[in-house]
């Protein structure tokens, strides 16, 4: 049988990278993905994605560690690498006295796409993401929104072989999520390989084939989100509503509980699977002092996997 | 023919912004006549009136190019910029030299209005106007050089002050007039130095440099300043943490 190894579109090896002032960042890295592949990197605020995207984007250089962009070397050949890439920061910035399509034509031409092409390219594109309308208007007119999509568009237009996109939907509407999803689906099939950092764990699940944790700079764990969430499958997530937050620690004590986790006005409780247990926890509420508004009983997701993994949860507790 | 809109080059969108603003293109444009031209049109003594002119051009070119630079790169969207495939070295020569063309359109106006009050010998306009634009250069790479330690517009000032009070000391707009020594040495390597001889000298005095030497030795001295800031486009461009 005649094998085709790949060059992966990204090889990262034993990153490390940590701030002097902290003491956080990124530890002991390594991942791989391979051209068409969607690969999710979750964690909380503060767990290293957007550190981990800053090497990978040759922003910053590593303490040790090396990673290849396709065949090019990101810490020797870094123009080399660029080229290969499209990136969206987390924070999109552009010129904001500059139209919309001036900001995506600066862009595409710093990223080398012919003079001939450009409009084509961007045309599409603006059209794609509903911006053709506004494509015209100075970009300090934008809503955050349009900015996102605006730097969607510059992320894209070269037609990159590595996406690098941290916290790319973030702000979208729902219109547009779909939108910015069904491209990312469009370029995967076309063999772009795309690295996707969020916390939005629904989007990851939907669009990724690989997923791998981050928790406090370090991988905790990686492969596809149905094997991850599957070895999950004793556990049931209650999700409540509640009217207003709750001391939990009760909740805690209850048998079958195996971690209550707050999500903003949500109430998470992860459990056995046992008969009795959704009127245990129930009752563990109101003993707590909650009014519950609504609960329902999910699968578990991504978010259950990491807090399994780690004790914590992906999202900042705003109970 | 050259397009300028929408940009494929760095410099062309400084250029694009600069015009684009049309309230701030005329205050950009009336400050350096509105402080230049009543100076040189009053009977103030000619070393003050070419002073004037040579601070105009040093403040001109030395904040506006650490100001904005500081606010690029707080906004974070130099680095983006910087993590094209663009060279950063290259991006750093097209800031260099669309800001000080762009300072030297400004105090363009100005200049030639003092060269109706003040008619002079051709060889000196052309040396003096030579010896502005080395000047705003030269204050571009003190701004630039300025800007990898700053964190505010506020930081500009004081570092540029800190930078340009004693370059302005050994130039001799004021002080320093007649140097010897060190000092004479030292002067020799400050461009400002040269542009001031040759304003003085449309202003009808006598100055220590031939015209042949405002065109020569600031522009090797700047050449170098370039190069030299150029070297740091790396770390200048590198995002802030």
């Amino acid at each position: 049988m005649h094998i085709v190894e790949r060059t992966p579109a990204l090889y990262a090896q034993r990153i490390t990278r940590l701030y002097k002032t902290s003491g956080r960042g990124v530890s002991e890295v390594s991942l791989e993905i391979q051209p068409g592949e969607v690969f999710g990197l979750l964690g909380p605020n503060g767990s290293g994605k957007s550190t981990l995207l800053r090497v990978l984007s040759t922003a910053i250089a590593p303490d040790s560690g090396t990673f290849r962009v396709a065949n090019a070397d990101g810490l020797k050949e870094k123009q080399e690498a660029r080229e290969k890439m499209g990136l969206m920061v987390d924070r999109p910035t552009h010129y904001g006295d500059l139209s919309g399509w001036a900001n995506a034509y600066f862009f595409a031409r710093a990223y080398g796409v012919e003079e001939g092409k450009v409009d084509g390219v961007l045309a599409e594109l603006f059209d794609y993401f509903g911006l053709a309308e506004y494509k015209d208007d100075k970009v300090k007119t934008y809503s955050y929104g349009m900015g996102k999509k605006l730097a969607l568009i510059e992320t894209m237009a070269h037609r990159p072989e590595l996406l690098l996109l941290d916290e790319p939907s973030l702000g979208l509407d729902y219109t547009s999520q779909l939108a910015y999803q069904k491209k990312i689906r469009e370029l995967a099939r076309a063999g772009v390989a795309i690295l996707v950092a969020s916390n939005q764990v629904d989007e990851v699940e939907a669009l990724c084939n690989q997923v791998a944790f981050l928790h406090e700079g370090r991988l905790i764990a990686r492969g596809p989100p149905e094997a991850l969430i599957s070895s999950l499958r004793d556990l049931r997530r209650i999700v409540a509503r509640l009217r207003n937050p709750i001391e939990y620690a009760l909740l805690e004590e209850t048998s079958g509980v195996e971690l209550v986790v707050p999500e903003g006005q949500y109430l998470v409780v992860h459990c056995v699977e046992r008969p009795g247990i959704i009127a245990d926890v129930v009752a563990g509420i109101i003993r707590g002092g909650g009014d519950i508004v609504s609960l329902s009983v999910e699968r578990p997701n991504l978010e259950d996997v990491y807090v399994k993994l780690t004790g914590e949860a992906l999202h900042d507790d705003e109970a | 023919m050259m397009r300028l809109n929408p940009p494929d080059a760095y410099w062309k969108k400084d250029v694009i912004l600069f015009f684009s603003k049309r309230f701030a293109l005329f205050i950009k444009m009336l400050y350096p006549v509105a402080l230049i031209v009543p100076v040189a049109a009053s009977d103030i003594p000619a070393q003050y009136g070419a002073a004037v002119i040579g601070i105009v051009a040093v403040m001109a070119g030395t904040f506006g190019a650490g100001e904005s630079l500081t606010v690029d790169l707080n906004d974070g969207i130099l680095v983006r910029v910087a993590l094209t495939p663009l060279s950063p070295r290259r991006i750093v020569f097209e800031i260099l030299a669309v800001n000080a063309f762009l300072d030297f359109v400004q105090l363009l106006p100005a200049l030639l209005i003092v060269y109706v009050l003040h008619p002079a010998p051709l060889v000196w306009v052309l040396a003096s106007t030579f010896g502005v634009l080395a000047t705003l250069v030269t204050a571009n790479c003190i701004g630039v050089f300025i800007a990898n330690f700053t964190s505010s517009p506020a930081d500009v000032l004081l570092y540029a002050t800190v930078i340009l009070a004693p370059l302005i000391y050994l130039s001799g707009f004021f002080r320093n007039t007649n140097p010897t020594g060190l000092l004479a040495a030292l002067r020799g390597f400050v461009p400002f130095a040269y542009m001031n001889d040759a304003l003085e000298a449309v202003f009808g005095l006598d100055v220590q440099s031939a015209p042949y030497e405002v065109f020569v030795y600031p522009s090797i001295i700047a050449a170098v300043l370039v190069f030299g800031i150029c070297l740091t486009a790396a770390r200048l461009l590198s995002p802030r943490l």
